[in-house]
């Protein structure tokens, strides 16, 4: 009696309608599908207008960093780089003279977008830890004499990061750890402001090492639940997984690995690269195989973007399908995350969280009547989750809130 | 000192040749000799919570190591060691308190509070307290002084110059010991009661004209049920045999002592009997970190039971048996393999069990586990001697009685000092 009301395809047909041409060369897929998605990314960048700083808010530049770091350069890519080059000499240099042309009144939060997207390109850096440096570069800069100053200034740029990429869980969740430690911090009684505020910022700097240091505190939880002659599943391309895959190689276990292929950014190809330059018996699955191989399976292993009040987890698109799988067929699935990316959301179903869309590429030229799914994560609810590892120790999905709530009130 | 060690001796013995029988009597026991090294552990006026944390962790190890798979001595062990802490920090934050300002000087000399010297005694006492609670989100940023350290801020408080300080420094030195002995009286006390405090909760759970079913035979669950016939609740008990010691026998005659309609069911008739029962309620050998149950062989397959008929399985645990470790090969390393003489007789297989017939090892096998491991989703109810609770909730039971340092009980390697 519930039909589905075929209202929705109007709906679309709105939606994708925009006056915004930036939206409308969305409607070009071929254009789209023949680039690699760094060059859409510089080209929607000209296409945006030239003062707004913010780029296209559906297309997630975090997703857009991650695929960056985890890409695989093909020839053929190298090919499109050149030829994309060529045709669009601007393109290269738009960013930067959009950037540096902006209206000087919007200065010190033009210095934090830097500053982050600066740190944000060292493959081997976490979302949080390059926002808590950008924040840290803030409190350097500024000229304030007193705390409330200070914070006042921390809360605005802030909330310029967080709304540059709405996306990004983690480095939401970053700026709120942070500007929660800098009000608890001043609520201590520091007697003289400047030592309050070098303490900050050296705390600020050390996170850093916190965030290394907790990628190996999750490794050493997680060896005890590595045994000899398991076959492990792995999505999408963690650190902190790759961190515990390598340990538990060092610590010359024998184990071996699946992993899936990634669409549409490839991370199998790059973990698999990673785990053979280990010596790690590596398998690569097409995603759409891992129920054919689900019972040579012993336990799953992925990361997480961020890890929500439920105790669920959002991860790369194809996360939520493996754990329904793992579940059906009674295989633990564990989530290596720092406790960092806890965030304080909930939500309800797939659709409740802020959009994060990437191009996909699927190597031919698709017409334009056909829309393609571009979403780039998916939600896993807690009830498919067995144990999170995390800085904090080895938790169950119902302690996360608990975490949060001890946090935040 | 020699005559601690002499009684140590002894019951890790007793331990090693399962001589000990039930987690009951093994923490009670655990909990005595700890309270003995205690007193007789001779504290310097220094640091005095981290030689008595020495001491506890010494013994510990061995008794731990003496039989790995009675998980309860190595949670009264983790339990002692949590109680000293926490005495230890009652009594530094009540000296600091008492110190008021003149602390602030003192931190200048101490050597540990190398980077802020105009910290004042407020937030002394935080960093202290956040040293004992688990590592947080909260704590993330913050520069989280080593556990080492917390004796310290005792110490510190107790080596300054002030002559009126000296006085207070004896009289805390023997206030730690008294108070972390106090600690341990109660919690042999709560162990001893806790089928009591278990019992009175039953009223609420069993209803008229129930049907219960258990299996093998639990102290806790005994008590349980006469609690709840002495409330003049009228009930039947299903018991199954729980082969192949037949314990269920022994509590079915129990039961029928004190008054309660008993029906004796083999452990394969369990599934047949299943959808006439309205509640299973069975004892624990021990409770793990995520609501995981190891419990005494045949509990998995009435959870699986009890799972596909909807019927509520409730598990009794006294507090003592919480562990805070996760299972991660629960059925091989914490199952113990009992000799086979429990299932087959010796004189009649003894050709089938030979090993000296021309082939090198015999094609009969006899494996004998003692325990089961029941995975937390089916589980319904925890009711423990502080009440009844989720499996998920077993984590905040387990962050007030143990701390996070204690988790691996080893003997810190002595430092060059």
């Amino acid at each position: 009696m519930w039909w589905r009301s075929a209202s929705f395809i109007l709906d679309q047909r709105h939606v994708e309608d925009p006056p915004n041409d930036v939206a409308s060369s969305s409607k070009e897929p071929d254009t789209l599908s023949t680039l690699s998605p760094p060059q859409t990314y510089s080209s929607f960048m000209a296409a945006a207008d030239p003062f707004n700083p913010i780029p296209n808010p559906k297309i997630s530049a975090y997703y857009q960093t991650r695929a960056a770091h985890t890409a695989v350069v093909t020839s053929d890519w190298l090919a499109q780089a050149q030829a994309a080059v060529g045709h669009h000499p601007d393109d290269s240099q738009a960013p930067q003279t959009q950037l540096l042309a902006s209206p000087s009144a919007s200065g010190k939060s033009f210095c934090v977008i830097n500053e982050f997207n600066n740190w944000r390109k060292q493959p081997d850096l976490a979302e949080a830890v390059a926002a808590i440096r950008a924040l840290a570069a803030v409190i350097r800069a500024s000229e304030a004499t007193t705390m409330m100053e200070l914070e006042i200034e921390l809360k605005k740029a802030s909330d310029s990061l967080k709304s540059w990429d709405t996306t990004s869980i983690s480095l939401t969740a970053g700026c709120d750890l942070f500007m929660r430690y800098v009000t608890r911090t001043s609520a201590l009684e520091y007697e003289d402001f400047n030592s309050a505020r070098s303490r900050l910022i050296e705390r600020a700097e050390k996170f850093g090492e916190i965030s290394c240091k907790a990628r190996r505190i999750i490794a050493m939880l997680s060896q005890d639940f590595i045994f000899d002659g398991c076959t492990i599943l792995v999505h999408g391309f963690s650190r902190v997984v790759l961190e515990v895959l390598k340990t538990a190689a060092q610590n010359k276990k024998l184990f071996r690995v699946f992993c899936t292929e990634g669409r549409p950014d490839r991370t199998g190809l790059r973990l698999s690269n990673e785990l053979a330059k280990l010596d790690v018996p590596v398998k690569l699955l097409i995603d759409s195989a891992v129920a054919y191989t689900m019972d040579e399976v012993d336990m799953v292993f992925v990361g997480a973007d961020g890890v929500v009040e439920s105790g669920g987890i959002i991860n790369m698109m194809g996360t939520y399908q493996i754990a329904l799988v793992a579940h059906s067929m009674n295989k633990p699935v564990y989530v290596a995350a720092e406790s960092y990316k806890f965030a304080r959301l909930y939500p309800l179903d797939q659709k409740d969280m802020a959009p994060a869309l990437r191009p996909i590429d699927f190597g031919v030229p698709i017409p334009s009547k056909v829309e393609v799914e571009r979403s780039a994560r998916d939600y896993t609810p807690p009830q498919y989750l067995t144990l999170l590892f995390t800085d904090l120790g080895v938790l169950t999905p119902s302690v996360v809130s608990d975490e949060l709530i001890q946090l935040y009130l | 000192m020699p005559d601690v060690q002499v009684l140590a001796n002894d019951f890790i013995n007793k331990l090693r040749k399962r001589k000990i029988e039930g987690s009951q009597a093994t923490s009670r026991q655990t909990a005595e000799l700890l309270r003995s090294v205690i007193s007789q552990t001779r504290v310097p006026y220094t640091n005095q919570a981290g030689a008595l944390i020495d001491a506890v962790r010494a013994v510990g190890e061995q008794l731990i190591a003496a039989n790995p798979v009675e998980l309860a001595v190595g949670n009264i062990v983790r339990r002692v060691l949590h109680i000293i802490r926490e005495e230890n920090l009652s009594l530094a934050t009540a000296a600091i308190a008492g110190l008021g300002l003149s602390s602030v000087s003192d931190d200048e000399d101490d050597a540990e509070r190398d980077n802020h010297p105009v910290l004042s005694a407020a937030v002394v006492a935080a960093a202290a307290r956040s040293t004992l609670r688990p590592p947080s989100l909260q704590t993330l940023l913050e520069d989280v002084p080593d556990s080492g350290a917390v004796p310290h801020t005792s110490s510190s408080g107790g080596d300054s110059e002030g002559k009126s300080k000296s006085a207070d420094k004896s009289s805390r030195s023997r206030k730690l010991k008294h108070d972390v002995i106090e600690a341990l009286n109660e919690l042999i006390q709560d162990i001893t009661t806790c089928h009591e405090l278990i019992a009175e909760q039953a009223v609420e759970h069993i209803h008229q004209n129930e049907v219960i079913l258990t299996l093998g035979s639990s102290r806790t669950v005994l008590e349980f049920l006469c609690a709840a016939k002495e409330k003049k609740r009228s009930f039947r008990v299903f018991v199954a045999e729980g082969a192949p010691r037949y314990q269920g026998h022994l509590l079915a005659k129990d039961l029928v002592t004190r008054g309660l309609q008993t029906t004796l069911i083999t452990d394969s008739a369990v599934f047949a009997m299943i959808s006439r029962v309205n509640m299973v309620i069975v004892g624990a050998h021990a409770v793990m970190a995520n609501g995981g149950v190891i419990a005494p062989v045949g509990l998995n397959m009435v959870a699986l039971a009890a799972q596909r008929h909807a019927v509520p399985f409730v598990v009794l645990a006294g507090s003592h048996k919480l562990c805070p470790l996760y299972p991660h090969n629960p059925e091989v390393l914490l199952n113990e393999l009992r000799s086979p003489s429990e299932l087959l007789d010796f004189g009649e297989f003894s050709d089938c069990m030979d090993f000296g017939t021309g082939t090198a090892s015999p094609l009969l096998h006899v494996v004998n586990p003692t325990f089961d491991y029941v995975p937390p989703k089916l589980v319904s109810l925890f009711i423990t001697d502080t009440g009844g609770h989720n499996p998920s909730y077993v984590y905040r039971l387990i962050a007030d009685y143990y701390s996070a340092d204690d988790l691996v009980v080893q003997r810190r390697p002595p430092t060059a000092s």
